[in-house]
């Protein structure tokens, strides 16, 4: 029977102090911009997920004769050059921005967690061979290497998730590295090793879950820039392939008629700022949250 | 004493600051003059009325004549050679150039020119009989290259060529060819080269071009721009304008707006979406009928596609009216026939294949037609063209309406040529801007040998026939006959799905005075300045 416990036993009701993940959620929610993230985030999920009964046409169906028509009652965000339904290709894009944003961060978040954990629990030789690696890729810009990566391997939305992830990799590595290089020497990693726990088991049980919070808010603000740099590709036409919807890719191909029909251009350029706004508020408001010395 | 100090110091600093500026004014204007004394030994070039600027969708794929074969190498090339004949300003009328006159013979075989004396290239080489025979022959077998895409045009029946004395050359005819003269003043394959520079490069003058014309090649920075400066030794009266620099600039909506910013003084491949803006911004629009055609082929050597049920029935659930009119809106025609309207042997009795969705679901089925089409398209715009993508993605949408499944694959136009040549393709667009108003120069595509001419890589011995009968035949109405005939019998065949004739649309700042834009989709900067 461990001491607290027989302390406990002892004085009958010791008061339990609140949890940590308790703390935190209550410092997110006094913090508006958070929450304002936090909605639009819900909501665009909601959208991502129930979409298809929320579009009023089949966001891929193109109809000539009524091209280019302004907003109205018939098409809210009224019809591109093809003729289709802007408000339903910007729900539409929703679910791909939202899932290559999510994919591309959690690829990149593996990868780059598994490779930051061994070079700074490694170091030595491991350590700078996979940093350098690391900086090499840091070292050109990402929407360049993503460009290169998707000039590999051909386009399509799965290329761009690989591709995003791959750039963005680097980043993650650097911070895990960087929590796990301070935490290693500590003692209870000592303990855990003495006691004769794998590698493996240290990293990933004991050191991993203690470096978590600077991990989370880095993917949060990482799916923001996913997004974006989704959008990128699409405006540069490596996006998805014709005829599917995609944000960056409805901004590119509007751009010719910027004088002509701005609204074509309006619409998804609003979605792609808000999503990315979202992503941000809530990431900056996680990071205060887990900053025990920012909460008040 | 601190307010007296205060006082003083002020106005102290306050000039400081505008030596300060003006310092920095004076580096950036040093600066700006470096960069032009580097960028073409035109010192004087930016300045004034020194310099015209053309803005162009696209990058030349080079500047030997013989080499080439699309609109923004060509646009350039006549300004720096000239052929034995030229068009007139506004049309395709014939005129001497650098000969001065011609006899045919009874039988139509043979061709004699006088030639221009005393015109030299811009290298200093003399301009006679031998150069004209140099430059045929390099485009005859056994000299004639697989890369040289007019050659086979251009010279078709040549026999051979035969210096008569220095400043008279005979051309032999192998039959009689009525397009033969109007060949000779195309712009590509029969401008005359510097024999001297040909031989100087190994026979490919594409990076290093000496010819007779108004314009001496400078440079050329890739993905940038070339920059031509004046012959003042020309044979004619100079040109007005010092130097000329074609920009590339890919994006339509870029174009525009370097137009609007004074960054270029003209420019083409404007489509109808930019025309208000254009016109908005002060500048003028140059808006005549285009002799082109902006058209869709099925690759015939391709199964299902070689089937003429099976590209029927697809070209039958294709709108092309609808998307003519949506598409282009007021700046191009929609194409009945492969010949625009004010050219012989256009018809208004040719029927294409009409849309019809509901026939084109049944006779797929019919034809057993289940696989999804590869279809590749260009991302540049295009004269004949400009909505290069969309136009790909209509008819995937048209197509997808009647069950069809499409895979687009677009690329830039330099690597779509090549892809085209390479011919991994089930559909492929395309587009033509007449050389010479002959019709032969139309339809003569569907019978050519080379890949890069004939996308539809068709092999048809009897639309051959028809063709050769037309190039025997005297001009007149019995020819123009035979022309339509031919027409009527390739939209039976189904192979190209015309969509369009582009109107030629190019736009200029008002500055510029003697503006004009050949028919042949060329611009010569000779008489233009600003």
């Amino acid at each position: 029977m461990s001491e607290a416990q027989m302390n406990e036993n002892k004085q009958g009701k010791l008061e339990k102090p609140e949890s940590e993940i308790k703390q935190m959620w209550s410092a997110l929610i006094q913090n508006k911009a958070a929450v304002v993230g936090m909605v639009i985030i819900g909501f665009l999920i909601f959208i991502a997920l129930f979409g298809k009964w929320l579009m009023p046409y089949d966001p891929n169906y193109a109809d000539l004769s009524v091209n280019k028509q302004p907003p109205s009652v018939a098409h809210w965000f009224g019809t591109d050059e093809q003729g289709r339904d802007i408000f339903s290709r910007v729900i539409d894009g929703t679910r791909v921005s939202l899932v290559v944003g999510l994919t591309a961060v959690s690829f990149a978040l593996c990868i780059g967690t598994v490779l930051g954990a061994i070079a700074g629990y490694k170091g030595g030789k491991i350590d700078t061979f996979i940093m350098r690696l690391m900086d090499i890729m840091m070292s050109i810009p990402n929407i360049l290497l993503a460009i290169t990566f998707m000039a590999a391997l051909g386009r399509g939305i799965d290329k761009a998730v690989i591709a995003i992830g791959l750039v963005t990799t680097p980043e993650y590595a650097r911070i895990v590295r960087g929590s796990i290089m301070a935490i290693k020497d500590s003692e209870y990693v000592q303990a855990a090793k003495v006691i004769g726990n794998s590698d493996t088991k240290i990293i990933f049980k004991h050191i991993l879950p203690n470096v978590l919070s600077p991990i989370i808010v880095r993917a949060t603000l990482g799916i923001s820039t996913a997004v974006l740099e989704t959008a990128a590709l699409g405006f540069l036409g490596l996006g998805v392939q014709p005829p599917y919807a995609e944000w960056g890719d409805m901004l590119g191909r509007a751009r010719v008629f910027i004088f002509e029909a701005p609204y074509m251009l309006i619409f998804p350029g609003i979605a792609i700022t808000l999503t990315v706004m979202a992503f941000n508020l809530l990431g900056d408001g996680l990071r205060d949250a887990f900053d025990p010395k920012a909460r008040s | 004493m601190k307010k007296k100090l205060a006082l003083v110091v002020a106005p102290l600093l306050a000039l400081t600051m505008l030596v300060g500026c003006g310092g920095n004014k004076a580096t950036t204007q040093k600066g700006d003059s470096t960069n032009q004394a580097q960028s073409a030994d035109t010192a004087t070039a930016q300045t004034g009325s020194d310099v015209l600027v053309f803005g162009q969708g696209s990058e030349p794929r080079g500047l030997d004549p013989a080499f080439v074969d699309d609109g923004e190498s060509s646009k350039v090339i006549v300004n720096i050679y000239e052929g034995l004949l030229a068009y007139a300003k506004d049309s395709t009328e014939l005129e001497p150039c650098l000969a001065e006159s011609w006899e045919v013979s009874e039988d139509g075989l043979s061709y004699t020119f006088k030639l221009r004396e005393g015109v030299k290239f811009h290298d200093g080489t003399d301009f006679n009989a031998e150069a004209v025979k140099i430059n045929i022959d390099r485009q005859l077998p056994p000299l004639r290259q697989e890369d040289m895409p007019y050659a086979s045009f251009v010279f078709a029946d040549v026999k051979d060529v035969e210096v008569v004395d220095t400043y008279s050359v005979k051309i032999n005819l192998t039959k009689k060819n009525t397009a033969f003269l109007a060949n000779l003043a195309m712009s590509l394959a029969a401008p005359i080269v510097s024999p001297a520079a040909l031989e100087a490069s190994g026979g490919n003058v594409n990076e290093s071009p000496v010819g007779t014309g108004p314009y001496k090649f400078v440079e050329w920075n890739p993905s940038e721009d070339i920059v031509l400066t004046r012959n003042d030794e020309y044979w004619r009266e100079p040109a007005k304008t010092k130097n000329i620099v074609f920009k590339f600039i890919p994006d339509n909506s870029a174009r525009i707006v370097a137009l609007k910013n004074g960054d270029v003084d003209m420019i083409d491949g404007i489509d109808s979406t930019g025309v208000a803006q254009i016109e908005a911004d002060g500048n003028k629009l140059y808006n005549v009928a285009g002799m082109n055609i902006n058209y869709m082929a099925y690759n015939t050597t391709r199964a299902p596609f070689d089937n003429v049920a099976v590209r029927t029935a697809l070209t039958k659930a294709i709108n092309v009216p609808e998307l003519v009119k949506a598409l282009y809106g007021d700046y191009a025609e929609l194409a009945t026939s492969i010949l625009p309207s004010f050219m012989p042997g256009f018809s208004e009795e040719i029927k294409q294949i009409a849309y019809d969705a509901e026939a084109a679901k049944s006779e797929l089925a019919a034809a057993g037609f289940n696989q999804p089409i590869k279809m590749i398209v260009y991302n540049n715009p295009r004269p004949y063209n400009a909505r290069n993508k969309a136009l790909a993605e209509s008819i995937q949408s048209y197509w997808s309406k009647v069950g069809v499944e499409v895979v687009i694959e677009d690329y830039d136009w330099t690597t779509y040529k090549d892809k085209v040549i390479a011919g991994d393709y089930d559909v492929c667009f395309y587009g033509w801007i007449g050389d010479n108003g002959d019709p032969d120069n139309f339809l003569n595509l569907l019978c050519d040998q080379n890949a890069a001419m004939n996308v539809a890589r068709l092999n048809d011995e009897t639309l051959k026939e028809m063709i050769t009968e037309g190039t025997s035949t005297e001009k007149g109405p019995e020819r123009d006959a035979l022309y339509t005939k031919a027409e009527q019998y390739i939209a039976e065949l189904g192979v190209w799905v015309p969509i369009s004739h582009a109107n030629s649309l190019s736009a200029y700042s008002p500055a510029v005075q003697n503006y004009s834009y050949h028919p042949t989709g060329n611009i010569f900067f000779r008489e233009m300045y600003k």
